[in-house]
């Protein structure tokens, strides 16, 4: 994993200049003003900032989601800048895992198939199984979400998330549904997968104490990274005070 | 006033939902116009019928006889139970055009001494009535008139008993007794063949020596009489006179067809109007639950803020009315313009001198009414959920959809992807949903698979009776039956390559409590021109002395083979005897019944006769041939198969071609309503699971491929139902539409079914192409940042 980490490998995404306009009619929104970033392999960051500051408009951007009004984005040497829908999606199977404040499973399916569904369009999956001991479900791979608590739900969330071995992980408030206690475990799932795959990660909240598990933190205001803090020893998650 | 903001609601819901909307709407639409149609054409043919009958006095009982004097007709109307009687004169003449080569008959009909009285009396067209003492004026039929462009002031020569006469013609006229007017020996009107005229009677008389005499009784009931004593008094009365086969109404020709025509369109508002209705109720149910489950926070909050349920009930039963409203004006339209095509193709069929599609408001408003109700019915079960939510449980969130209990091991086990296994549970979670979608699709193919099945039954019915029954080119039918020596000069007309005699002897042939009217062919016992048939489609050789029947008059007189009959004959010496039944044959035109030639001449008693022969032509000579023998001294009318059969397929392949055209529609409009009702709400159910499938990476087609997989599953499970549904129906078709003139045999072949299922795939195609659009839609970052 140590080779991952390497610096002289470079950042794994980058950003430059980034600006997203929103146009409904009349109304224009700068939901981004210009923000430059670059995060390294295995770097796990947090991303802070009041509602509406442009948080999700940038992860969405990075993830492939979105495309930017201006500026450009790299994945290592790709530009998603250039890429189309076609080049968009491709991205987001190959190097991205998600995950979301509202889980997004897929009902019909257990957790193990819940997990598998994206094993089975991977390049270089991990078994599901291994994917939902990471985040210490495997007692409950049959079940379907309908029987798992909002924390579980989350949790097979981050272990489909994870499963292809994603060299990014984009999570977008992956707490924000759920108390703290639950929340607690699911961050830990997180430093856990982030660790063991080596794969960067990007976490947006609204709880400030939660910067205090991640290699680096920002703060975002009115779309522009207001301020970026390192933090040179990273807490566990159950050392935070929620 | 409080209503007004949820009455905004279902116009911007209706707006929204438009495509849903519409697709029932028509599916409604067609329930309303198929019941229009057929409660409509039903309502024109019998009362335009009724009514025709009563302005122009149809008889009641008919009979035709050899040669009465004119005084019985006294005894005949001084019988209990007649009204009124005429005495006619009805012979076949043969009419002679330039412009007509085939050969052609002509109906002479006697008009009454007093111009405009009687019975079956004319609706004049053009012209005028002949004068009762000229001896060349007559009156002639319009769809012949119309077939020659024939007017009044034009002349024409008529063969009558084997002199040619020049008549003039002074109008042109319908009668009800010639509504469908049928030729001798054809299986479909032809005016260009066949045509009536009315002549004084004198010059009929003199034409045919009947002076002082008849041929044909006509006779109407005193309201109340019992038709079946008059029928035996007439008999009694006219036997000596070469008569005794009086019928009744329901055995006239042309009130015989206008019976089963109407027995058809019966068949018809009984099948297809119920499966629009019963379809377009599973979709409201199915579009408004599914309404009703996204709107249940809306539905919570309008309660808390003290809306009454019935109200919010009432809310959705609006917009179902609406719904309801649309499809039953649309289906107004259609209605009344299928209904005036219909009207136009029964105008080819039918000669009434008023045939108006019927604007009955009755009509109109039951088809509304039955339409209505299915709507609702459909719309009840899905609003009683409105009414069972209380507010607080309205406005929390569902719980993700539990799919515990859904067959999930089974799905589990088979190595099965997870997009495919989600289908599948997707399928099985809703299973009214699944089932009424695939029995929606089933029924789109069932009314395929019920109307496409009749061009190769009736090719089956042209094979059998042209090519492997009745295989002569032509037949000769003599105005009376002859000694055999007629027979053997036929065989030298020009051209004759074969000949075979036959004798046709109407008899009555009863069987207990049951009896038949039907005419007995004699044929050779090794015929190979006209042969009769086994049921395995072998010619069967004819027994020494027995019938063979057909199984249609086998069925009507519920004998079987080995029974004996009774058998009076209709004329001649009239022998009564006992036959026993030999065998059963098939045959698809009339009931009929076949003998030896020989063992029928017995039977009769008189003597060695031939009623006609059948013949084998060189086809070079067959212009030479017709002159011979249209002027055969015996020759009452030639029967030409190729003419035959040619007319038969041209008015069934124009009639069956419009009718597969509207079946087709009607099928696409449930196949499009259902497969794309069904799509709209497996979408709006699972957009978020296909928007985050997206996400995760899943390409727009591998997307798309999951929801078109769906569709693709419920259509094919509804092929084998909608095959074996059509079957069902079909059956049924067959023994509604066989009556005593003809029975349609059951020819269904794989391609029906293939064909039934290619049109309504292309139609679930169509509408998964206008969804597959919505996929590419999808609003990927939307569905992350909602709750569903
Ligand atoms: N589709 C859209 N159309 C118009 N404006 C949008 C759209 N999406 C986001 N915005 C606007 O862009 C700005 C940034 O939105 P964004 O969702 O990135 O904020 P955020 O930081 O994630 O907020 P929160 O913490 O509430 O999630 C907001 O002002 C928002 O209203
Ligand atoms: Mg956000």
């Amino acid at each position: 994993m140590a080779n991952l980490r390497d610096p002289v490998i470079g950042p794994v995404i980058r950003a430059e200049g980034l600006t997203k306009v929103y146009r409904s009619g009349p109304v224009e929104v700068q939901a981004l003003r210009g923000v430059d970033f670059t995060a390294a392999a295995g770097e796990f960051v947090v991303i802070l900032g009041p509602s509406g500051s442009g948080k999700s408009t940038f992860l969405n951007i990075l993830g492939g989601l979105d495309t930017a009004s201006a500026g450009r984005v790299w994945f290592r040497g790709l530009d998603l800048t250039a890429l189309d829908d076609r080049g968009l999606t491709r991205y987001r199977r190959d190097h991205v895992g998600f995950v979301f404040q509202f889980y997004n499973l897929v009902p019909s399916l257990t957790a193990l198939e819940n997990v598998a569904l994206v094993t089975e369009i991977a390049r270089n999956p991990m078994p599901p199984a291994e994917a939902l001991a990471l985040v210490g479900l495997s007692a409950r791979r049959d079940h379907f979400p309908a029987q798992l608590s909002g924390g579980e739900q989350q949790r097979v969330a981050i272990a489909r998330a994870i499963a292809k071995r994603p060299e990014l992980l984009f999570c977008d408030e992956p707490t924000g549904a759920l108390d703290s206690a639950t929340g607690i475990k699911v961050l830990e799932a997180l430093t856990e997968v982030n660790r063991a795959t080596g794969a960067t990660t990007l976490v947006i909240t609204h709880n400030a104490a939660i910067r205090e598990i991640a290699d680096r933190s920002l703060r975002f205001a009115d779309g522009r990274i207001a301020e970026e803090v390192v933090n040179p020893v990273r807490k566990a998650p159950t050392e935070v005070s929620w | 006033m409080v209503i007004a903001p949820l009455r905004r609601k279902v116009l911007r819901d209706l707006r929204r939902l438009w495509p849903q909307a519409l697709a029932i709407a028509l599916v409604l639409a067609a329930g309303v116009a198929t019941l229009i149609l057929g409660n409509g054409a039903h309502a024109a043919l019998s009362d335009t019928r009724a009514r025709y009958y009563a302005d122009y006095r149809f008889a009641d009982v008919f009979a035709d006889l050899t040669r009465a004097p004119l005084s019985l007709l006294a005894e005949v109307s001084a019988l209990d139970g007649v009204l009124a009687a005429e005495a006619r004169i009805v012979k076949l003449g043969r009419p002679e055009l330039p412009d007509l080569t085939a050969p052609a008959s002509m109906m002479m009909v006697s008009l009454p001494a007093r111009q405009g009285a009687g019975l079956n009396r004319l609706h004049l067209r053009q012209g005028r009535l002949p004068d009762p003492l000229s001896t060349r004026e007559v009156v002639i039929s319009a769809d012949f008139a119309t077939a020659h462009g024939l007017q009044p002031g034009d002349g024409m020569s008529v063969v009558m008993n084997g002199k040619r006469r020049m008549v003039s013609i002074t109008g042109i006229a319908l009668s009800p007794e010639f509504i469908y007017a049928l030729g001798p020996g054809e299986m479909m009107p032809d005016p260009r063949r066949f045509g009536i005229a009315w002549v004084p009677r004198d010059m009929l008389a003199g034409a045919f020596d009947l002076e002082g005499a008849f041929s044909n009784l006509v006779v109407q009931l005193a309201p109340g009489a019992d038709e079946s004593r008059v029928i035996a008094a007439i008999d009694r009365l006219i036997t000596p006179y070469g008569g005794g086969g009086a019928v009744g109404r329901v055995d006239q020709v042309s009130h015989a067809f206008l019976d089963a025509e109407l027995r058809q369109l019966g068949a018809m508002v009984k099948v297809l109007p119920p499966i629009f209705l019963l379809v377009a109720a599973m979709l409201v149910h199915m579009t408004l639950s599914r309404l009703i489950a996204l709107e249940r926070e809306q539905i919570g909050l309008l309660k808390a803020i003290g809306y009454s349920p019935r109200a919010i009930a009432g809310h959705y039963l609006e917009l179902v009315l609406l719904i309801a409203g649309c499809g039953i004006l649309i289906g107004f339209g259609a209605g009344a313009w299928l209904g005036a095509g219909l009207a136009q193709i029964y105008a080819r069929f039918f000669s009434f001198p008023f045939l108006v599609f019927t604007r009955d408001p009755a009509v109109y408003g039951l088809a509304a009414l039955v339409t209505l109700a299915a709507a609702v019915a459909g719309a009840l079960q899905a609003v009683r959920a409105v009414l069972a939510l209380p507010p607080a449980v309205a406005m929390s969130p569902p719980a993700p959809a539990d799919y515990r209990r859904d067959g999930g091991h089974l799905a589990a086990r088979i190595p099965l992807r997870q997009s495919q296994r989600m289908l599948i549970r997707h399928l099985w979670h809703w299973p009214l949903r699944t089932g009424s979608s695939i029995l929606g699709v089933a029924m789109a193919v069932a009314i395929l698979v019920a109307s496409l099945w009749s061009p190769g039954s009736i090719e089956h019915m042209i094979d059998v009776t042209f090519t492997r029954a009745d295989r002569q080119d032509v037949r000769i039918t003599f105005a009376t039956a002859l000694a055999p020596a007629a027979f053997a000069d036929s065989r030298h007309l020009p051209g004759v390559m074969t000949a075979e005699p036959f004798r046709a002897a109407p008899a009555r042939l009863t069987k207990g409590s049951r009896t038949k009217r039907i005419v007995i062919e004699g044929r050779p016992s090794d015929a190979r021109l006209s042969r009769v048939l086994a049921p395995d489609l072998r010619p069967m050789a004819m027994p020494e002395a027995g019938l063979i029947l057909s199984e249609a008059l086998a069925e009507a007189l519920d004998v079987r083979p080995g029974e004996r009959v009774q058998v009076e004959f209709l004329d001649g010496r009239r022998a009564r005897v006992e036959l026993p039944v030999s065998g059963i044959s098939v045959g698809y035109v009339g009931l009929g019944a076949a003998m030896e030639l020989q063992a029928l001449n017995r039977a009769t008693g008189d003597g060695d006769l031939v009623s006609g022969v059948n013949l084998q032509l060189d086809p070079a000579q067959s212009a030479a041939f017709l002159a011979h023998a249209q002027d055969a001294p015996g020759t009452s009318f030639l029967t030409v198969s190729d003419l035959t059969v040619a007319r038969f397929r041209a008015t069934l392949a124009e009639n069956i071609t419009v009718m597969i055209t509207v079946y087709v529609a009607l099928a696409a409009i449930i196949a499009v309503g259902v497969v794309y009702n069904f799509a709209r709400i497996a979408l709006s159910e699972q957009g978020r699971e296909l928007a985050s499938l997206r996400v995760l990476g899943f390409t727009r087609a591998e997307v798309t491929g999951i929801l078109i997989t769906e569709l693709a599953v419920v259509v094919a499970l509804a092929q084998p139902l909608g095959w074996l549904i059509g079957h069902g129906i079909a059956r049924a078709m067959v023994a509604a539409f066989s009556s005593d003139l003809y029975r349609v045999p059951f020819v269904m072949g794989p391609q029906v079914y293939a064909t039934a299922s290619l049109v309504v795939c292309a139609a679930a195609v169509l509408s998964a192409l206008a969804i597959g659009r919505r996929i590419g839609q999808l609003d990927l970052i939307a569905v992350l940042k909602t709750r569903e």
